[in-house]
């Protein structure tokens, strides 16, 4: 069971409630719920806020291949996956993903949530624009997609 | 024939309209589409080496969300994304 969303943050808010009613709803025992915000400082510069960009029906497509690759690289087969990541303008300690899961144990829900944030940094097509407080906004670098 | 070249992230700086239109010869391949961005950013950005490297570190991909080799061969009026160096999270 997988639930896989951009959110436009001009248009609405990334609810951490919402990940906990969607894996509530699944039964498992061991949750795990991966935040990321926005941090303050990145390489010495005071960071304001980030602007994300995506190919949206792409970065659907790449969750739902991790959610099916867990299956055969974690082996694990019962799961309830909830990830919701931003699109547009996100000011600091502001929320930009969420990853939550649902396992029937702790060390399969530790390992999944672990998996899928790892593999959304290596193929999900998602570009940040970082803006500081006294120089001027630069895209940063990433990891080029394999073919 | 005419294609469309979806911008994404960084590559969002060589045009204001997010995307980048190329008259191409039939059978042309994202090669060629690289070659045409190179030639752009030449003539319109000074030779920005940091613009060449985007490009050269880019990956492109189909209508279908499908990430694509150079050698694919583009069909008229398609729209083609260039996908930069990915950094999500």
């Amino acid at each position: 069971m997988l639930h896989a969303k951009i959110i436009d943050t001009s248009k609405e808010k990334i609810d951490i409630l919402k990940a906990e009613e969607f894996l509530s709803s699944s039964n498992f025992g061991a949750l795990i719920y991966f935040v990321g915000t926005v941090r303050d400082l990145n390489e010495n510069k005071k960071v304001t806020g980030i602007t994300y960009d995506s190919r949206d029906s792409m970065v659907i497509k790449s969750f739902e291949e991790i959610y099916k690759d867990s299956e055969i690289k974690l082996n694990i087969k019962d799961k309830a996956v909830f990830i919701e990541h931003v699109k547009g303008y996100v000011s600091i300690k502001e929320k930009s993903i969420i990853i939550g899961v649902g396992c029937k144990h702790r060390n399969e829900a530790y390992n999944l949530s672990r998996f899928i944030i790892e593999e959304i940094k290596k193929r999900t097509p998602i570009w940040k624009k970082e803006h500081y407080t006294n120089e001027e906004s630069e895209w940063l670098k990433g990891v080029s997609i394999q073919l | 024939m005419k294609v469309t070249v979806e911008l994404y992230g960084a590559t969002k700086d060589l045009s204001k309209n997010n995307f980048l239109e190329f008259d191409l010869k039939k059978n042309s391949s994202i090669k060629d589409i690289k070659i045409q961005i190179l030639n752009l950013i030449e003539k319109s950005f000074e030779g920005n080496q940091n613009l060449k490297k985007l490009i050269e570190g880019s990956a492109f991909c189909s209508d279908k969300d499908e990430i694509i080799s150079e050698n694919y061969k583009i069909n008229e009026n398609q729209k083609i994304g260039i996908i930069p160096p990915i950094g999500g999270g």
